[in-house]
C-alpha cells in the first residue's frame, strides 16, 4: 500500500481528537496536560508529513521550535501544579473553585 | 546578521537578564528600586526607537547605511514600530506600578521584573512578525512568561489557582494554533503570511484545509484577545493574578493578539477575507453582548474590569471588520485599523491608571470588592479623581480619549457594514453594550463617592487616609494628564496611528 500524505494527516487529526477529548473530560491536572501534549504532537506531526512530502524544509523547523516550546511549558507548568498541590494536596480541576462571581 | 533589526528586543532581554545579575549583588530592601532602574532603561529604550531607520523590504545581505533589511518573518515597519512604542509604556507603567506592590510579592521582586522584560520582548517580537514561525514563538514567550507571572504570589491560593486555569486552557489554545499553522503549511506550503494571499492553486481539499487551518489560528489568537467562545480564562485570571500582572494583560498580551491579528487578515486573499469577516462579525457582536451582561452583576473590581476589558475586545474586533471589505476600498480597511490603534492607545493609559488605583487601594490578601472603594474622594482626591478620568475613558465618555477611539470603531464599522449590509444587527449589539456599560462603570464610580462603606463583617470600618508615594502621584498625574489632553487634542495620536496603518493603504 501506498502511503500518502492523507494518512498522516487522518492519524494526526485523531492524536489531536485524542487528546482535546483527554483536556476536555479527564480531571486530573496531570491527565489533562498529557492531553496538551498528544494535542501539541498531532500538530508536529502534521507539520513533518507535510515538510515531507512538499520538500520543503520550512515545517520541520516549526517542529524544532514546537518541541523546545513545549519542553518550556511542561517545565513551567509542572512547577505550578507542584506548588499547587504544596498548597492543597490535590491535583484535581474541579478543586479549583475558590473565585465564584 | 542585521543586529539593528532586533535591537530593542536583545536589549529588552539584556536588561532583564542584566537586573537578574544585579539582584545578586543587592541587599533585600534594595531590591524594588532595580524596578526603577529597568523602567529608566525602558525610556532610554523609547527614545532610542523612535529615531530607529525603518526596515526596507528585500533580502540584501548588506545593510546600506542607515537603513535596515527586513528578515524573512520579521519586519520593522511604522506598524511594528507603534505597537513596540506601546508595549514599551505599558511595561514601563507596569514596572512602576510593580515598586509599590513589591511588598506583597514576598520574594524574587527581581525576577518579577525580568520576567516582565521577557514578556514584553516577546510582544514587541509579536509586532514585527510577519511569518507563522515568528507568530508561535512570540506569542509562546508572552503566555509562558505570563503563566509564571499570574502565579507569581504563590501563597495565596487564587493566584495559584488562576494560574493553573490559564496554563490549561492556555497550553489548550497553543495546541490549536499549532495545529491550524500546520494545516495552512500544507495548504499553502510556506510559513509567510504572505503565501494566504496568493490566488489559490490547489484542489478544493487544499482549500477546505486552508480554511479549516485559518480558524484554527484564529482561535488561538482569539485566546489572546479574549474574544467570545475563548475568553473563560479572564475572568478568573484577572481577578487571581497579582495587580500589575492583570494591568500587563489586560494591555499588552491583548494588543499583541491584536497586532498579529491586524496583519494576518491584512494578507488575506478576498474569499479568505469574505470568511475571516463573517466569523469575526459574529465574535465581535457575541463578545461585546457577553462581556457586557456579565459586567452587570460582578463586584470584584478586577474582575469586573475583566469583563469590561471583553466587551472592548469586541468593540477592538469591529475594526477588524473594515479590514475585511474588499469593495470598501484600502482606505476603509486602513480607517479600521487607525480606529484600532488609536483605541488601544487610550485603553493602554486608562486600564493603566485603573491598575495602578487598585494597587494602592487594596490591601494584601484581601478581595478587591467594589466597597473598598467607598470614600475614597475623602481618602485620597487624587485616587479618586485618576480612578474618575479612567473609567470614564473607558466608558467612552466626551471628552476623554476614550470616546474617540470608541466612535472611530463605531463609525468604521458602520462604513463596512455599509458595503455589505444584513449586519444591522452588529451594530445594535455594539450600541447595547455601550449602553450596558454605561450602568456598571458607573457602578464603580457610585462606589467611589456613594458607596455604603466595607462589607466585611457588618461593621463599617473607616479606613485611614492613602499616602502614595511621589512616583505613584507622578505616574498617575500623567495617565490622567494623557487621558484629558489626548481626548481634547487628539491630532498627534491620529496623527502617529495614521502613519502606522500607511501599509494597510
Amino acid at each position: 500500500m501506498d502511503i500518502g500524505v492523507h494518512h498522516y494527516l487522518i492519524v494526526s487529526a485523531v492524536l489531536f481528537c485524542i487528546g482535546l477529548l483527554g483536556v476536555l473530560i479527564r480531571r486530573g491536572l496531570i491527565e489533562m496536560y498529557m492531553g496538551l501534549e498528544l494535542m501539541l504532537n498531532a500538530a508536529n506531526l502534521a507539520l513533518v508529513a507535510f515538510s515531507r512530502f512538499q520538500n520543503n524544509l520550512e515545517g520541520q523547523l516549526m517542529v524544532f521550535f514546537t518541541i523546545t516550546v513545549a519542553a518550556a511549558e511542561v517545565a513551567v507548568g509542572l512547577a505550578l501544579i507542584v506548588a499547587l498541590y504544596r498548597k492543597r494536596k490535590t491535583t484535581d480541576a474541579t478543586d479549583l473553585t475558590s473565585m465564584k462571581l | 546578521m542585521n543586529w539593528m533589526l532586533y535591537s530593542l528586543e536583545i536589549v529588552m532581554v539584556l536588561t532583564g537578564l542584566g537586573i537578574l545579575l544585579l539582584d545578586l549583588g543587592t541587599p533585600a530592601r534594595g531590591k524594588r528600586d532595580l524596578g526603577y532602574l529597568g523602567a529608566f532603561l525602558l525610556g532610554l529604550l523609547l527614545l532610542q526607537s523612535v529615531f530607529l531607520p525603518e526596515a526596507q523590504e528585500g533580502f540584501s545581505l548588506m545593510s546600506s547605511g542607515n537603513s535596515i533589511t527586513a528578515a524573512p518573518g520579521y519586519t520593522l515597519d511604522p506598524f511594528a514600530r507603534y505597537f513596540k512604542h506601546l508595549f514599551i509604556l505599558a511595561a514601563i507603567l507596569v514596572l512602576l506600578m510593580t515598586v509599590d506592590f513589591a511588598d506583597r510579592l514576598r520574594h524574587g521582586v527581581s525576577e518579577f521584573f525580568a520576567l516582565v522584560l521577557f514578556a514584553l520582548a516577546g510582544m514587541s517580537a509579536a509586532a514585527s512578525a510577519t511569518n507563522f514561525i515568528t507568530l508561535f514563538v512570540s506569542i509562546e514567550l508572552i503566555t509562558v512568561t505570563f503563566y509564571v507571572l499570574t502565579s507569581f504570589q504563590r501563597d495565596q491560593f487564587r493566584s495559584l489557582e488562576a494560574g493553573v486555569k490559564y496554563l490549561i486552557l492556555g497550553a489548550a489554545a497553543s495546541a490549536v494554533l499549532v495545529y491550524g499553522i500546520a494545516l495552512i503549511y500544507g495548504a499553502t506550503g510556506s510559513m509567510d503570511f504572505a503565501a494566504l494571499g496568493k490566488e489559490s492553486t490547489g484542489t478544493a481539499a487544499q482549500d477546505y484545509i486552508l480554511q479549516l487551518g485559518l480558524l484554527l489560528v484564529m482561535a488561538g489568537l482569539g485566546f489572546k484577545i479574549a474574544a467570545f467562545p475563548f475568553q473563560i480564562w479572564v475572568p478568573d485570571v484577572y481577578q487571581g493574578a497579582p495587580a500589575p500582572v492583570t494591568a500587563f494583560l489586560a494591555v499588552g498580551s491583548k494588543a499583541a493578539g491584536f497586532a498579529l491579528l491586524m496583519r494576518l487578515c491584512h494578507h488575506l486573499r478576498p474569499d479568505l477575507q469574505a470568511l475571516a469577516g463573517t466569523v469575526l462579525a459574529v465574535l465581535a457582536g457575541l463578545t461585546i453582548l457577553y462581556g457586557s451582561l456579565c459586567a452587570l452583576r460582578q463586584r470584584n473590581l478586577k474582575r469586573l474590569l475583566g469583563y469590561a476589558g471583553i466587551a472592548s475586545a469586541g468593540y477592538l474586533l469591529l475594526g477588524l471588520l473594515a479590514l475585511n471589505t474588499r469593495q470598501g476600498g484600502p482606505t476603509a480597511s486602513a480607517d479600521g485599523c487607525h480606529a484600532m490603534l488609536f483605541y488601544l492607545a487610550g485603553y493602554l493609559f486608562a486600564v493603566m491608571a485603573a491598575f495602578t488605583v487598585i494597587c494602592h487601594v487594596s490591601r494584601d490578601g484581601e478581595d478587591e470588592d467594589l466597597s473598598i472603594l467607598t470614600g475614597l474622594h475623602q481618602r485620597s482626591p487624587l485616587l479618586a479623581t485618576v480612578l474618575t478620568l479612567s473609567i470614564i475613558s473607558m466608558a467612552g465618555i466626551p471628552p476623554l480619549v476614550g470616546f474617540l477611539g470608541k466612535f472611530l470603531l463605531l463609525q468604521s464599522a458602520l462604513g463596512a457594514l455599509a458595503e455589505r449590509g444584513a449586519h444591522l444587527w452588529l451594530i445594535i449589539a455594539a450600541l447595547a453594550g455601550v449602553v450596558i456599560s454605561l450602568y456598571y462603570y458607573f457602578g464603580i464610580l457610585r462606589a467611589i463617592y456613594w458607596g455604603n462603606g466595607i462589607r466585611t463583617d457588618e461593621v463599617v470600618e473607616t479606613r485611614p487616609p492613602i499616602i502614595l508615594p511621589p512616583t505613584a502621584r507622578l505616574t498617575l498625574i500623567a495617565c490622567a494628564l494623557i487621558l484629558v489632553l489626548l481626548g481634547i487634542f487628539p491630532e498627534p495620536l491620529l496623527d502617529l496611528s495614521s502613519r502606522a496603518v500607511e501599509l494597510f493603504r
